[in-house]
């Protein structure tokens, strides 16, 4: 039996359409007129002990309606879901006990509270002896050095201090599975480096199975040996990241800013770059943000200093940005089939 | 999970060091202490003004209504004290913040209380206990150990009234948008319960007793002690108001919490 | 209990006024008349008078009471000390700009807020709502421009702890005392005919009872004649100037210190 199980998992939600006004807000409160919005439709996946898998999807994906299943929060509409053996929404104390989560943006720790004080909280609510949380301590300080944060409240912490504090705190008590949302959020390279770091080896130490969402793809290519891409509630790939990583590898994305941009531009900068380039779907295009262009280049086929400098050529083009794939692009792709 | 015993050894643990974390920021401690005191001060200075030209109010005596006002000031400290951050929910159960509370092996009212401990509330309990047992000697009332017990549970029960109101007010944030006004009010209401109950007319009367129990606040139970003998026999079911209340309360808190489902997807 | 808030720090009940809004604060007010009504109707209940006053002057004096009370209060204290403390005293002493006058009429901003929000509604219920009979008379009238008079006297004591924010960095404990002193001693909070006689007289000549007692008592008994509110009026304009030039007198020597230590 797998640790985490998820056999055609399904939720849907009843969203009020609400009504405008002061009047409509009234009526709201005795209405009975619902749309559902079905937010996870018929998911299935197995995680076993030790996995790291990278859970990723754009947002309104279902990404964090399934977490909130698997941690508990949320009553599944249908399907199956059990962790280390049990439905977690019926057994959420208990299912505490295995469970470790790190929420990006706000810490789980005390905030007004010195850091070990923290710790210390969190060992006698785990019930963790004496001997585990030494050790977990001396391995905490070692890898982040933790003692030097201990007499310091939550509240005084920078956020790359927080996190690492958060991350070691989810393992105290040994968990059997991790959940970390968007770990490494707002942190510089450095920091996401070491975050990154720590984590592996904390995956080493116990074997402790992580799901890891997150929009950084450095996280999910650094950690993850396992990737599962979610879009409109449903999976669209589980499996092995290296198939998805020659897809990252490869695709650029070269935003542009169009002076007096149009539809009609839009639609000369299409024909042009097929006419150019040929293969159509080597290059995709989109508009994307208020005036800026997404031209999406997969270098394998295309090297992208060509294409900029043909558009630099023939379009009035006021400002350039070059980034790695995004994840909507990424998603786009697999949905488009790229994976297959 | 966890044994009542663990529960209370947490909650121990947890309020020290929130306490010790408070007491750094003095200042802050100070200014609220003196305030909570200076404003007991006056009201009671109010009464006294009063009572200075006429014998009673509706009947009761001035040190009868001075007992009363100390165990309302004694029965709304619990409050104070524990759930001082409910002002706070609405903007926790909006940003998503309150998802926290879900991720421990503990139960979730437990967990939400133990993040507050209001020194201030303190001084108000410490107001109230001087209150109380002054007005105690001069009304000649003989403490038997029995009647210390009965106190100690009428104290308890009219707690939970006063606790259980303002929470079910601030249960409203978990279903609607601005629950502020509710929780607002429900807190302003407690400004009845310091007073004996036949200065209000029937109708409100019947909503103090029966509807939002205000009356078990502090009119009611203190009968018992100040008027044994005149008192009807069901006033001693009154520590059954707060238990029932607070039951209540606590199947609307997990009714709000289950329905609960955070900000995005 | 108006006094509980009055003895909160400022800038919690300006929060607390905002975060509410309109409904709330209406509906608490609601609360607290209500509250009153009961308690003196009870007081009453076996007398015409008490203290020389009738149930219903009594009344309309507590119920307006608290309305006045929020009214009445400037936050100047807390606002100069604030200002202080961020350095912005500083920009103002640099422009051509009155201090006290900048400070009055920023001031103003929640009077006039109070005034809506709170006060004109009070009056409504008052009316409307629990039926009291407001006799006409003079002290009607006069009573708008008593309760400017009141506004500035209460503006004049702020600013007075405003200013000893530049001798001190923290001016909460002043401000505090000043809160209980003006709330005991100004009839704020029941008249002062209810005090014994011989604190009454000593009250009467403070210049306390200006601020509060004064417009309140033209409201609750206007049919007292022009005998008795031209002189409360004198005396209320007397204290005005008196506090205005002994604090523009205290600015300049407070000033200086703030031009030695830096601002």
């Amino acid at each position: 039996m797998s640790l985490i199980h998820l056999e055609n998992l399904s939720k849907q939600f009843k969203i009020l359409n609400r009504r405008e006004g002061l009047s409509g807000a009234f009526r709201d409160l005795f209405s009975g007129d619902y749309r559902t919005v079905e937010a996870v439709a018929g998911v299935s996946f197995d995680i076993e002990a030790g996995e790291i898998v990278g859970y990723i999807g754009p947002n309104g994906a279902g990404k964090s309606t399934t977490i909130k299943m698997m941690t508990g929060i949320l009553k599944p509409s249908g399907g199956t879901l059990l962790v280390n053996g049990l439905a977690p929404y019926d057994n959420r104390i208990r299912q505490a006990q295995i469970m470790g989560v790190v929420f990006g943006q706000r810490t789980q720790l005390w905030w007004d509270l010195p850091v070990i004080e923290s710790f210390k909280i969190l060992k006698e609510i785990y019930k963790v002896d004496q001997k585990m949380f030494d050790r977990h301590m001396d391995m905490f300080n070692e890898l982040v050095g933790l003692k030097s944060l201990h007499s310091q409240q939550v509240r005084t912490l920078s956020l790359g201090q927080r996190m690492l504090c958060d991350i070691t705190a989810s393992f105290l008590h040994n968990p059997q599975v991790v959940f970390l949302d968007e770990p490494t959020i707002g942190l510089d390279i450095s920091v996401k480096a070491k975050i990154r770091s720590v984590i592996k080896e904390l995956n080493r130490e116990h074997n402790t199975t992580i799901i890891l969402t997150t929009h950084d793809l450095g996280d999910v290519e650094a950690l993850c040996q396992r990737i599962i891409i979610i879009d409109k509630g449903r999976i669209l790939y589980d499996g092995d990241i290296k198939r998805v990583n020659a897809l990252f590898g490869a695709y650029r994305t070269l935003k542009l800013q169009i002076n007096n941009f149009s539809e009609t531009i839009l639609q000369t900068l299409k024909s042009k770059l097929i006419e150019c380039f040929g293969a159509e779907h080597g290059i995709t295009i989109a508009e994307n943000e208020e005036f800026w262009t997404d031209v999406t280049i997969d270098q394998a086929r295309t090297p992208l200093s060509d294409v900029l400098s043909f558009v630099m050529n023939n379009f009035p083009v006021i400002d350039v940005r070059i980034v790695e794939i995004s994840m909507e692009n990424v998603v786009r792709k697999v949905y488009d089939g790229a994976l297959k | 999970m966890h044994s009542l015993k663990d529960y209370l050894r947490l909650y121990f643990m947890i309020e020290t060091q929130y306490i010790k974390a408070r007491m750094q920021y003095r200042a802050d401690f100070i200014i609220s202490s003196i305030g909570m005191f200076f404003s007991s001060l006056a009201t009671l200075g109010i009464f006294w003004i009063i009572f200075h030209s006429i014998p009673d109010l509706a009947g009761w005596s001035f040190m009868q209504l001075l007992f009363i006002y100390g165990f309302y000031m004694i029965a709304i400290s619990p409050m104070q004290i524990l759930f001082d951050h409910i002002w706070q929910i609405r903007f926790h159960v909006q940003q998503g913040t309150f998802l926290k509370y879900y991720f421990r092996p503990l139960n979730m009212m437990f967990y939400y209380m133990s993040e507050m401990f209001d020194i201030k509330g303190l001084t108000q309990l410490a107001a109230g206990i001087v209150i109380l047992i002054y007005a105690s000697i001069q009304l000649d009332i003989s403490w038997t150990l029995a009647r210390i017990a009965l106190l100690l549970l009428t104290l308890f029960s009219a707690s939970l009234v006063q606790i259980s109101i303002t929470l079910l007010a601030g249960c409203a944030a978990f279903w609607v948008l601005d629950s502020y006004p509710v929780l607002g009010l429900a807190w302003k209401l407690r400004e009845f319960a310091p007073y004996p109950m036949n200065i209000f007319d029937g109708a409100f009367r019947f909503t103090f007793t029966f509807i939002i129990p205000l009356g078990f606040v502090a009119f009611y139970p203190s009968q018992l002690f100040i008027q044994p003998e005149e008192v009807s026999a069901w006033v001693y079911l009154s520590p059954l108001v707060g238990i029932g209340l607070f039951a209540l309360t606590y199947w609307v808190w997990t009714k709000g919490v289950n329905s609960y489902t955070g900000t995005g997807s | 209990m108006r006094a509980y808030f009055a003895m909160m720090r400022g800038a919690y009940m300006i929060g607390l006024v905002y975060r509410f809004g309109f409904l709330f604060n209406i509906a608490g007010n609601l609360i607290y008349m209500s509250v009153t009504y009961f308690l003196w109707r009870s007081i009453y209940q076996n007398r015409e008078t008490l203290r020389g006053l009738t149930f219903n002057e009594t009344y309309i004096y507590v119920a307006l009471g608290s309305a006045v009370f929020i009214l009445l209060k400037t936050y100047v204290d807390w606002q100069m000390s604030f200002d202080i403390r961020e350095g912005n005293i500083a920009t103002y002493l640099s422009k051509p700009v009155d201090l006290q006058l900048y400070e009055l009429f920023t001031s103003l901003g929640f009077f006039l807020m109070s005034l809506s929000a709170i006060t004109i509604p009070t009056i409504f219920l008052l009316i409307f709502v629990f039926r009291i009979e407001v006799p006409l008379g003079i002290g009607l009238a006069i009573f708008p421009f008593s309760l400017i008079l009141a506004y500035l006297l209460s503006f004049c004591f702020d600013y007075f702890i405003g200013l000893l924010g530049f001798y001190t960095e923290s001016v909460w404990g002043l401000s505090i005392t000043k809160e209980i002193i003006i709330t005991v001693l100004s009839g704020a909070l029941i008249p002062l005919q209810f005090f014994p006689d011989a604190i009454q007289k000593i009250l009467l000549w403070l210049p306390f009872q200006a601020i509060y007692y004064t417009p309140l008592t033209m409201v609750a008994q206007p049919d007292l004649g022009w005998g008795t509110f031209l002189p409360m009026l004198g005396v209320q304009l007397f204290w005005v100037i008196a506090l205005f030039a002994l604090t523009r007198l205290f600015y300049t020597q407070a000033v200086k210190v703030l031009r030695i230590s830096g601002g």
